[in-house]
């Protein structure tokens, strides 16, 4: 008898519970709610500082162009408050950029070894997610979405947007414990995937992994006296257009790295996006516009009047197209 | 206690007379205690299903079910051509430098080269090119002779080859020059990089 009460007790209750789940009423509306963009940055903010601060161990493939690019990612802080960061490409000839303190080293195939001093390091994650996000603030609208699973964790999707149409948006999903990225995505005006960095693992450490300890340990390419040019270049071309928020980084001359080409070179922030211009004489004349997407990254390249004009960046190619046809020779001030 | 307080919000539901007057504060409950109304939403929603009244609540709760899938899960589409240009589209190709000018350790270069080119080759697999195939660049279908046609594809290689070297070439150097700007020092360039200046 009691056991007949029982069994129908256990019914009865996984009844309910398979009607909860099911139910419409309460959860889904929770999920869908859209949260103010005040959380939003609180979450960017709380990626930023975890970024920074915890040791980690993960791997991420970036993909694009139907291709996987595998990384190994360390990051960590000594006892000393000393940050340790190691990205290394997995497949073909090595990529790797160390980290110790303000002195990131880049190791390529095809350059000698070289350090630089820098706050920043330029990987495949774009820098300003540890940096403060505000920066971006004014060109773009932080939208917390909804939460998902990603990485077998629970996930909030953060929405990077741009407030016009010039520029792609992001989509970051952050680890709910840690507050660490576990997927990027890189998404066009259309809402078209252009390229996204999927986590595979993701370790959490209380102490420096021994990866990074032989790195404190090792000596780093010395930071090597690159010759310097000075700002204020006398360059004959300009850009009259940009969307709003890109400031110039830099404006040389200088020769490309693979072709020898001379050429006149401006490159351009927004905080987010790197946009480089090149203008160079040309033996054409004319040649239409070509462009080719690798990832999100545009290259247009197209000779007006004799002089070649490429433009390379992570913007949308009509934006591209729009910087290009800006280019005059500089008046001036 | 409690076990008596659902009997009679089923009661309720299912519209049994004597509750409604027994129990003019169950209502005042039902509105305060969320387990209690969470209850009745249930019962309804069983009630719902035995009775086979469910369609309309589903459809309005897909809507949202979809809407957070759309947002969780962006769909797979390979960049699309803009309609503002027409031209030619293809994938970047790595290519191995000149010869001429690899001044670093040889046994480093012969690693680059070879994994360059491995890199091309996978490529070429994965993306075969097909625009060539299909729009011929110069412009108009060249008769069926053996001698032109081989010719005419000879010259849309090189210049797709050029097209690629140049592609590559700019791409190489925009991920080089943004690694140099994070710098401290943001106007350096690789030492052979440098150009005579000819400005006076």
């Amino acid at each position: 008898m009691k056991v007949l009460i029982f069994l129908l007790l256990l019914l009865s209750n996984s009844f309910v519970a398979i009607a909860a789940e099911s139910s419409p009423v309460k959860p889904l509306i929770k999920n869908s709610q859209i949260t103010t963009p005040v959380s939003a940055k609180l979450w960017l903010n709380r990626l930023s500082k975890s970024l920074k601060t915890l040791n980690f161990n993960t791997s991420f493939v970036v993909v694009k162009n139907n291709q996987a690019e595998p990384y190994h990612w360390f990051h960590g802080r000594d006892e000393n408050d000393l940050e340790l960061e190691i990205f290394a490409t997995l497949n073909g000839p090595r990529h790797d950029i160390l980290r110790k303190g303000d002195v990131v080293s880049y190791i390529e195939p095809e350059v000698a070894p070289y350090s630089v001093e820098s706050e920043k390091l330029s990987g495949p994650i774009p820098a300003i997610f540890s940096a403060d996000i505000s920066i971006i603030e004014n060109d773009y609208e932080f939208i917390s979405v909804g939460r998902s699973r990603v990485l077998g964790r629970v996930a909030q999707l953060i929405r990077i947007v741009s407030k016009d149409q010039d520029r792609f948006g992001y989509w970051l999903w952050l680890d709910q414990e840690s507050g660490l990225l576990l997927k990027l995505a890189i998404i066009s005006l259309k809402g078209q995937l252009l390229e996204q960095i999927q986590f595979t693992h993701l370790d959490i450490t209380d102490s420096l992994v021994d990866t990074l300890i032989q790195l404190k340990q090792a000596d780093l390419p010395p930071v090597i006296e690159l010759p310097t040019i000075k700002q204020d270049h006398k360059l004959t071309w300009q850009v009259n257009w940009l969307p709003t928020g890109f400031k110039q980084i830099k404006a040389n001359r200088h020769s490309m790295s693979s072709t020898e080409q001379p050429v006149e070179f401006m490159l351009y922030n927004d905080g987010l996006v790197d946009v480089s211009v090149y203008v160079s004489a040309s033996d054409e004349n004319k040649r239409k516009v070509e462009y080719v997407m690798d990832g999100a990254t545009v290259v247009l390249n197209q000779v007006v009047n004799g002089f070649e004009i490429s433009v390379v960046g992570k913007i949308p190619s009509n934006t591209a197209k729009a910087i290009a046809d800006s280019i005059g020779i500089k008046t001036a001030p | 206690m409690s076990e008596n307080k659902f009997e009679k919000v089923s009661s309720l539901v299912d519209n049994y007379q004597d509750v409604k007057n027994e129990n003019i504060d169950l209502f005042d409950q039902l509105n305060t205690d969320s387990v209690l109304s969470d209850t009745w939403s249930h019962y309804h929603l069983i009630g719902d299903v035995l009775r086979d009244e469910l369609q309309s609540k589903i459809s309005l709760d897909f809507s949202t079910q979809i809407a957070q899938a759309i947002a969780d899960e962006p769909t797979v589409l390979a960049p699309k051509q803009s309609t503002l240009f027409n031209t030619v589209k293809a994938k970047v190709v790595q290519f191995s430098k000149p010869f001429g000018q690899i001044a670093i350790a040889a046994s480093a270069a012969g690693l680059m080269i070879i994994g360059v080119q491995q890199n091309g080759a996978v490529n070429e697999i994965v993306m075969p090119s097909q625009v060539f195939q299909t729009t011929p660049l110069a412009g108009f279908a060249a008769p069926v002779s053996f001698n032109t046609q081989s010719t005419n594809r000879l010259s849309e290689k090189q210049l797709y080859i050029e097209q690629q070297r140049r592609f590559q070439a700019l791409l190489t150097d925009h991920y080089q020059q943004v690694k140099l700007s994070a710098s401290k020092n943001n106007n350096q360039i690789l030492p052979r990089q440098q150009v005579e200046d000819s400005a006076k």
